[in-house]
């Protein structure tokens, strides 16, 4: 990620975060990496070239950067990129407003701010399923690989290859 | 035993990856299947089962049960093509997701196992030409579901979310099905999207890949098709590269194959055939892509819902199906995932998560009436769709439905899909709400579904394949996905798909002479 997509990012989790995510501020800013970076090329460079624009944007209403922007200043400028005269400016407010909402819910102290615990979930019920369910696991298993045909007396592709050395 | 192997996470022998690939390769066989989803992984086992010698290439890794953990972001990116934003162009844009991993977009769907319905068939038939359909698939469908174990859920495995849009349609007076999914005592560690962590959901990694591999085929993972290689009309493989972890082209690999198919989805394979050069004499390759589009309301109730603790789905309501509505339905995601689909932000938003237990989030499927399309520019498929009037208006109605359903469930409000969310907090405000047509743009509309990109049909001069998903006007080149379906078909395509692919691969093996000589 680049310097300045980093600092812009890292400005907005106060504004588009819950409170209590700011502290997890490094970490959300790293999780959204990692999302970009699986995400098309285009979106990527968009977002780059999106946040540059919005940084800089703030000079001429604010004078300063956005990264520099805090508390009610930093709110009123994102809600005017929300509001913005343009589906441009919307839709870049909308792209780091879900974007950034993911990788926030994503931190394991937000999960469980929500109550959302899936893994001790999932061990339990997979230990479960193993145990009461053996029986009709392993007969599915055997079914997989049993021999059922899709047809049946045909001539194979190593008939035919037999056929043709015979042949020959 | 290649099963045991899956379950346990390591890779069973016949599954190559980037790491087996250390110089520019070719490799021989009858038949090299490009992707390895619903149609690809089900012809392979059938023809490998045949003795038919075949190599699939999927341009996604290879992950073993095991390998699905509760980190839904590390999922997403190992398991969805782009991270899963993936979008059609359009107002609104629609965001679509695809798999790309070994199993294809079985590995993330929710297992929903449904024949194509009765009228759909009865469409086919009359309006493409495909005579006999219905019976001629039914055998298939009874073999795909054997195979897959399409089941109804245990009731044990049920979710709230779920008991909760039940008592919603009890109420209403509404149709609904209990659902029927491919799974062996699924038991509702909802997870599907993310990849089963259990093993229960049947999806063609733990079931046609393991019987493609047991029966002799090679499944080639992290390889990316450039293009099918042919001579004149006739195809004669693929040339392709190894994608490297971050993105870049690694060694080359060519498979020299007698026949060659594509089953890399109604997104791809359009852009595949048209960058090998294929043309159709109908001209449709890339047009008549439907979408399914869905919706989503989230209904906030009292009591505890906990929808994460219960399988993905279990019922869908019916009642209007016949009007364009396919499916009503309840279906849980993660926090993340719902926060993103929010307009709130700040403190807003920490508010209306801390509801997350009190959640049910519900969607629609629509029976698009429009068709999009999908390009190739430089070589990449982009598509392209708009909503018509008609799917908006009907789309809107469905809102209402379904808001009228959760109220009946006891919800106290519903959050609605628009950019600016409008959440209403009894029946007649969503009906007064929803009475005034809503601009599309600000509709957050998503699907899973896309169809129709290679239509088969009877006419050559209508369609681009065959009812064998032959492609017109190419020799040895066969489509085997949902490109295939001449219209949308309002349930979820899998078992569709694996049907066809089924059927074509039976096409195959009565036709080696000619196909594989």
């Amino acid at each position: 990620m680049k310097p300045t997509t980093r600092a812009v990012l890292r400005s907005l989790v106060p504004v588009v975060c819950p409170p209590e995510a700011v502290p997890l501020t490094e970490a959300i800013v790293d999780h959204m990496g990692l999302a970009l970076d699986a995400s098309p090329a285009l979106l990527r460079t968009g977002l780059d070239v999106g946040l540059v624009a919005y940084d800089l944007g703030a000079i001429a209403r604010h004078g300063k950067r956005a990264r520099s922007l805090t508390g009610e200043a930093a709110e009123r400028y994102f809600r005017s990129w929300e509001h913005g005269i343009t589906p441009m400016h919307r839709q870049m407010a909308h792209g780091i407003n879900q974007l950034m909402s993911l990788s926030c819910y994503e931190q394991p102290e937000m999960m469980e701010r929500v109550g959302y615990r899936p893994a001790p979930w999932i061990a339990e019920v997979t230990k479960k399923r193993l145990t009461v369910f053996a029986d009709d696991i392993a007969k599915q298993d055997r079914q997989i690989l049993a021999p059922d045909p899709l047809r049946r007396n045909r001539e194979t592709t190593s008939d035919l290859i037999a056929a043709k050395k015979v042949g020959s | 035993m290649a099963v045991v192997a899956l379950h346990e996470g390591t890779r069973p022998s016949g599954v190559f990856t980037r790491h087996d690939i250390h110089g520019d390769t070719v490799v021989d066989c009858d038949v090299v299947i490009v992707g390895s989803g619903a149609g690809g992984a089900t012809m392979a086992a059938e023809l490998a089962e045949a003795g038919i010698d075949v190599v699939v290439v999927e341009e996604g890794s290879y992950y073993g049960t095991r390998d699905f953990t509760a980190d839904t972001s590390a999922m997403i990116r190992q398991l969805y093509r782009d991270g899963g934003a993936t979008m059609a162009i359009g107002n609104p844009p629609i965001m679509f997701q695809e798999g790309r991993a070994v199993g294809g977009s079985t590995v993330i769907n929710g297992g929903m196992s449904w024949r194509t319905p009765e009228p759909i068939l009865q469409r086919w038939e009359h309006e493409f030409g495909l005579a006999g359909i219905a019976r001629e698939l039914e055998p298939y469908f009874d073999r795909v579901e054997r195979r897959i174990h399409v089941a109804p859920m245990d009731e044990s495995a049920i979710g709230n979310d779920n008991w909760l849009l039940k008592k919603g349609a009890d109420a209403k007076g509404w149709k609904y099905v209990g659902n029927l999914r491919n799974q062996v005592h699924c038991i509702g560690s909802n997870r599907c999207a993310f990849g089963c962590p259990t093993g229960a959901k049947q999806s063609a990694l733990v079931s046609y890949i393991p019987r493609a591999l047991h029966y002799g085929a090679r499944v080639y993972a992290d390889v990316v098709v450039d293009r099918i290689t042919r001579h004149g009309k006739r195809a004669t493989g693929v040339m392709g590269h190894v994608r490297r972890p971050d993105g870049s082209r690694g060694h080359a690999l060519a498979v020299r194959a007698k026949l060659v198919v594509s089953a890399c989805g109604a997104i791809h394979t359009p852009a595949l055939l048209e960058r090998s050069g294929f043309r159709s004499p109908s001209g449709l390759i890339g047009h008549n892509l439907s979408l399914h589009p869905n919706v989503k309301v989230v209904a906030i109730f009292d009591e505890d819902v906990t929808g994460w603790k219960g399988a993905h789905q279990a019922f869908q309501v019916r009642e209007f199906e016949e009007q364009g509505l396919g499916v009503f339905a309840a279906v849980n995601v993660p926090p993340s995932i719902l926060a993103m689909s929010f307009p709130h932000r700040g403190a807003q938003l920490g508010a209306l998560m801390q509801q997350y237990n009190h959640m049910v989030l519900a969607g629609l499927l629509c029976e698009d009436t429009t068709t999009g399309r999908v390009r190739t520019l430089r070589g990449k498929p982009q598509a392209f769709y708009q909503l018509n009037a008609h799917d908006t208006a009907n789309m809107q109605r469905g809102l209402v439905l379904l808001s009228e359903l959760l109220f009946a469930a006891g919800a106290k409000r519903v959050l609605l899909p628009f950019a600016h969310a409008k959440e209403v907090a009894t029946p007649d405000e969503a009906h007064r709400l929803l009475d005034k047509p809503i601009p599309t743009h600000g509709w957050e509309v998503v699907t899973v579904h896309m169809m129709g990109t290679a239509r088969m049909g009877a006419d050559r001069s209508a369609a681009v394949t065959d009812f064998h998903g032959q492609v017109y006007d190419a020799d040895r080149l066969i489509v085997a996905d949902a490109s295939l379906f001449p219209t949308p078909i309002r349930v979820n395509p899998m078992e569709t798909i694996m049907a066809l692919a089924t059927h074509a691969a039976g096409h195959v093996i009565d036709n080696t002479r000619r196909l594989l000589s």
